[in-house]
């Protein structure tokens, strides 16, 4: 397909963001609530924040894999047993002003919601979901996108993609999905020249300049399952408190639990977010518990992200966007972590008794 | 997120569905309000049918988890009754429940929830005429107050501005008088280290991200350069002195003042002995949230507190070791502001405040992790027989969570603020610990950093006010 | 708008319900439930399991639980008289499984599977086999060995060791008689020590070193093995003792999980989901993950 490019200034901006809403799409985009960086459903297209400083607190996640939801639901009468399916989405959804890394953040997920077993809820809303990314203007200090593969205007996982110039912004269509969000274009938008590549170019080094992290390599992934009995995981996370922060900011980690959230007439089977990192995650009703400790289970998230790969090829389960590291109540920091781990198992050898 | 929860309109918008009625549940106590009930029922009195009863053994075994799982399941209204102070079957576990609904009542109100909702009562089983009247009020005011108002996050709303909480705080530090700082810790630490005082110290090290400390275990006294102290000292580290102990006899942590209350709460819950811990007492330059000063810190002097064993200064390390109820912590607090603002505000404008709040949850449990006195191994949250605190991460479910939290550390909280800090939705936890501590000291007075006192939600007396109470 | 029309997918999550057509208390905790579809269209639909897998159970009101399909192992034919009934054993220890100990015959409970990989046992045939179970792990093994016993003639020697902490706690003590008076199988009950009764006629020792005791010869025997992480852990060494090799031993591994289709990523060692990879594992491959289980 040839790439469409245009130059929007801001309120060609909010137009467009304005047709999609009148088009009848959700349209989720940051906002900021009580002085939080959050994606919420616009009202309006002036309550989106074009060029926020600094990310949205998490992910947008939430709006394939919502936070908890209906899998199924039923009524009990009289001894019999009714159910029925939860509501499937209501209207087209665009996910707007993305940042590159959680825009990679949503294909993780696809590989786990959409491989094997598909899960209908997740597909129906991800079917109709178009990602309109945002390249980043700069980098925060809790950035590494670049350390795992990313880019500070990477495309994967965008259908759309704004990059910020120094004047308004660059759209550019990439994929068909996005193609498709367009009616006419606006014939007053401008069509950006080819030389405008160099301008992104440009943003991507000085974006990259600013992220400071050196990479994750590949070959770490064997290394760090080598030690996977290593001493030095009891170390490096010693300081771990054992809350979720990490696992629910983050754009790519997936794991949920279900429950029935039930009275005696009626109920449902509820699914919501879960992590590795509670105790509870893994607890046997016998009592017996594989990942008793805190490090145990910090172990094993961080080895989700870096390690245990089908294919040795695999991209790492971490997106680079930083939130962990920036949100974690005691410092921990994931890249220092792997680097630390990697180091001590290569030094004193993968079997260091634990 | 059942479809028993059915909530209809906002309180106090008058949009009250035609034909509505009441949904009121009553949490009764089996030896007298159940009684009374019955008594009433024989006398064939009349009264609304609105009222649902649940059966306890006694007040003091109603939880707020139970009221909260009733306004959660879609009551409007709900009462709770028992025997006359005086009369408990179990000789004090109503007067136990006095202070709990006390505390309770008063954060509901806080959060919004319209004080017409929520009734106590002490009807003994003689008082079936009073039972009938209290069904009677109860039942009228809960019409007049409408359907409970939805557990949702406002959509479209502005939001409340606060008062801003102002200037102060400890007097600023020059790099120099930090560094002298950092260097008489790294001594302190080092010393009583190498005397084998301690098996560890807890202190803070550099983070990763600029201006950031984090958490640190140091056990080698010749590995105590890489303690710092600053702005970015955060953490409250009394929450690592249970698993430290796991390993060491006895153990030191680098304390702030405002770190001080938790260990003294660690003390008076049992958790841990003074004997088993060395604190060293730290002059604070104030720590950051953002590019700021955190907020606990403007009403503080930023001064080491003499309970600690070592107290370390710009001036260099001294041995302190005074009576420890010779020193109340007296901090007015700059958010009182704030809590008095929120409480002018209307109960539908306070509801939409937190509802927006809550609805932020995302149940991460961060501020159960990083406060220090939630040591609890098995978290009612955690556990599901039978499931008081929804699962869901919802506005009903977060609010539960929330509420309970807030409750299980009424008259115990310190004032930290590190489930505040932790929380990555900056949800406003420590306004609703200040407004809880503030109701515990006006209702039974202050509890100060001497571990002998008794935390207040705990203790009673005969004469604890009731004027709710009817 | 129904999600079936939104998106033609069919829900994995949804389960069929049953109803409990006849129960077997084991013993004071543990109880055997036998199901039926309610749904005669899905009763016809249904695809059958292999020995080995595993179903998600729900008590309306409390939640799913994941118990071994326990009887032996339906596969359709095309004999609508052949209608299937699903076994499965549990122990009353949790939310789910206390409520469902007190449902009784005829209330509807829920059924999604199965799910998972199951027992290699075609590659079985001809060999001589040794089961061993501990405690509620048995029910696990109950499908295999039923399957093998009714075939026995195409297996070598069957050995079924089931051992419990007490008398009290053995499960399937009233079929086992029926499973020794098939030509070539011998069943060996034993109970930790301290659990046997005056009268008790079986072992006493713990597993691995009743396995021990009976000097079986590892060569041309399989041994399928299921029971708490502790007994396995013991059980692998004694293997390891008397010469048996990884690939001689199956097991399954027996996670908490919930969702059973690889999503919840609770049940993972490594990059092992048991509920969709496993739950049948070789020693063998077991020596391959890490020790997360």
């Amino acid at each position: 397909m040839d790439r469409t490019q245009w130059l929007l200034t801001e309120s060609q901006l909010r137009e467009w963001v304005r047709s999609l809403l009148d088009a009848g799409n959700s349209v989720v985009a940051p906002v900021e609530e009580d002085g939080v960086l959050l994606f919420r459903p616009l009202t309006s297209e002036e309550r989106a924040i074009l060029a926020p400083s600094g990310k949205t607190r998490w992910s947008p996640k939430e709006f394939l894999f919502p936070r908890s939801e209906p899998l199924y639901r039923y009524t009990l009468d009289g001894g019999e047993v009714e159910i029925e399916n939860p509501p499937a989405p209501q209207r087209p959804q665009v996910l707007f002003g993305v940042r590159s890394c959680d825009a990679g953040g949503l294909l993780r997920l696809d590989e786990i919601f959409l491989s094997g077993t598909k899960d209908p809820l997740y597909a129906a809303r991800r079917e109709s979901t178009t990602v309109v990314s945002m390249a980043c203007a700069a980098a925060d200090p809790e950035c590494f996108c670049t350390a795992v593969g990313g880019s500070p205007v990477g495309e994967e996982g965008s259908d759309l993609q704004l990059v910020p110039l120094e004047e308004g912004w660059l759209l550019r269509v990439l994929t068909e999905k996005g193609e498709a969000l367009f009616g006419d274009v606006d014939e007053r938008w401008q069509d950006a020249p080819a030389a405008i590549a160099k301008e992104v170019e440009k943003l991507e080094r000085r974006v990259a300049g600013q992220i400071e992290r050196s990479p994750v390599k590949q070959e770490w992934s064997k290394t760090l399952e080598d030690g996977f009995e290593h001493e030095a995981w009891d170390r490096l996370a010693q300081h771990c408190l054992g809350c979720s922060v990490c696992a629910y900011v983050c754009p790519s980690c997936s794991c949920f639990d279900m429950n029935h959230e039930a009275n005696a007439w009626c109920g449902e089977q509820c699914r919501s977010w879960d992590a590795c990192t509670f105790a509870i995650f893994t607890h046997h009703a016998s009592g017996h518990n594989p990942r008793s400790t805190h490090q145990e289970r910090y172990r094993q998230r961080v080895l989700h992200k870096f390690a245990f790969k089908a294919e040795d090829d695999e991209p790492f389960r971490c997106v680079g966007c930083g939130r962990c590291v920036a949100l974690c109540p005691a410092g921990l920091d994931i890249v220092d972590t792997v680097t630390a781990a990697v180091a001590a198992i290569r030094e004193e050898g993968a079997d260091a008794a634990r | 997120m059942t479809e028993a929860n059915v909530t209809v309109a906002e309180s106090g918008t008058g949009s009250v569905p035609e034909g509505w009625q009441p949904h009121i549940v009553a949490l009764v106590c089996n030896w007298c309000s159940y009684a009374g009930a019955d008594m009433a029922g024989t006398t064939r009195l009349e009264y609304p049918a609105n009222v649902r009863m649940v059966r306890f053994p006694c007040t003091g075994r109603m939880s707020p988890l139970m009221i909260l799982k009733a306004f959660e399941q879609g009551a409007d209204g709900v009462l709770v009754s028992g025997c006359h102070p005086g009369d408990c079957h179990y000789v004090q576990g109503n007067l136990v429940a006095r202070r709990r609904f006390t505390i309770f009542r008063s954060l509901m109100d806080f959060i919004g929830i319209d004080l017409r909702r929520l009734h106590f009562a002490w009807v003994s089983a003689a008082e079936g005429h009073k039972w009938a009247r209290v069904v009677s009020d109860v039942t009228a005011a809960v019409s007049e107050a409408g359907p409970l108002p939805a557990f949702e996050s406002p959509e479209d709303w502005d939001g409340v501005e606060l008062p801003s909480v102002g200037d102060g705080g400890p007097q600023e530090l020059t790099a120099d008088q930090l560094d002298l700082l950092r260097a008489n810790l790294r001594r302190a630490a080092s010393e009583v280290l190498a005397a084998k005082r301690v098996g560890v110290v807890i202190g803070y090290g550099a983070g990763s991200l600029p201006g950031q400390n984090v958490p640190k275990l140091v056990t080698d006294s010749s590995a105590c350069e890489i303690l710092d102290w600053g702005h970015g000292c955060v953490n409250n580290l009394s929450t690592y002195i249970g698993d430290a102990l796991e390993h060491n006899d006895r153990v030191a942590v680098v304390v702030k003042t405002c770190d001080l209350g938790a260990i003294t709460g660690l003390i008076r819950e049992d958790q841990v002995r003074r004997d088993q811990l060395l604190l060293i007492g730290m002059q604070c330059p104030g720590v950051h949230s953002g590019s700021a000063l955190a907020a606990k810190c403007l009403s503080c002097s930023g001064d080491p507190h003499p309970i600690c064993d070592l107290v370390v200064s710009v001036d260099g390390v001294h041995e302190s070791c005074l009576d420890p109820s010779d020193a109340a912590l007296d901090m007015p607090d700059a958010r009182d502001e704030q809590i008095a603002y929120l409480e002018s505000l209307p109960y539908a404008e306070r509801w939409r405040y937190w509802q927006r709040q809550f609805g932020r949850c995302l149940r991460c449990y961060a501020c159960r992790a990083a406060c220090p006195l939630c040591y609890c191994s098995s978290c009612i949250a955690d556990k599901h027989r039978p499931q008081w605190v929804p699962t869901s991460i919802d506005n009903a479910g977060n609010s539960t969570w929330n509420i309970i939290r807030a409750i299980h550390l009424a008259g115990r909280c310190s004032g930290c603020d590190e489930c505040a800090r932790a929380c990555p939705a900056d949800i406003r936890l420590d306004l609703i610990n200040r407004k809880l501590a503030l109701e515990v000291e006006r209702q039974y007075g202050r509890v100060g950093l001497d571990p002998e006192e008794k935390s207040a939600l705990i203790d009673f007396r005969m004469e604890d006010s009731e004027e709710f109470i009817l | 708008m129904p999600l079936a029309e939104a998106f033609p997918i069919p829900n994995p999550y949804q389960p069929s319900l049953m109803r409990i057509d006849d129960f077997f208390d084991e013993t004071s905790d543990v109880r055997t439930l036998r199901l039926r579809f309610v749904d005669g269209d899905e009763e016809r639909e249904f695809s059958g399991w292999e020995p080995g897998q595993f179903g998600q159970f729900t008590v309306f009101g409390a939640g799913e639980s994941v118990f071994a399909l326990a009887n032996q192992p339906w596969r359709p034919n095309g004999n609508s008289e052949d209608t299937p009934i699903i076994e499965c054993t549990f122990r009353a220890i949790g939310k789910v499984t206390h409520a469902l100990r007190d449902m009784s015959e005829g209330q509807v409970i829920g059924f999604r599977g199965p799910y998972g990989n199951h027992f290699p046992i075609d590659d079985w045939l001809g060999k001589d086999l040794v089961f061993i179970g501990g405690g509620i792990g048995m029910a696990a093994l109950r499908s295999a060995l039923l399957d093998v016993i009714d075939r026995k003639q195409e297996f070598g020697d069957v050995v079924i060791l089931n051992g419990a902490r007490s008398v009290a706690d053995m499960v399937y003590t009233e079929e086992m008689p029926r499973w020794q008076d098939v030509d070539g199988v011998r069943v060996v009950r034993t109970v930790d020590p301290g659990g046997e009764t005056e009268d008790w006629d079986g072992e006493v020792g713990l597993l691995p070193n009743v396995f021990e005791g009976l000097n079986l010869e590892p060569d041309g025997r399989i041994v399928v093995a299921c029971g708490p992480p502790i007994m396995l852990h013991y059980l692998f060494l004694s293997l390891g003792k008397t010469g048996y090799s990884p690939e001689q031993v199956v097991t399954t591994l027996e996670n908490k999980m919930k969702c059973g289709i690889g999503h919840c990523g609770r049940c993972y060692v490594g990059p092992f989901s048991v509920c969709r990879d496993g739950p049948v594992v070789t020693w063998a491959e077991l020596n391959e993950l890490p020790k997360d289980y």
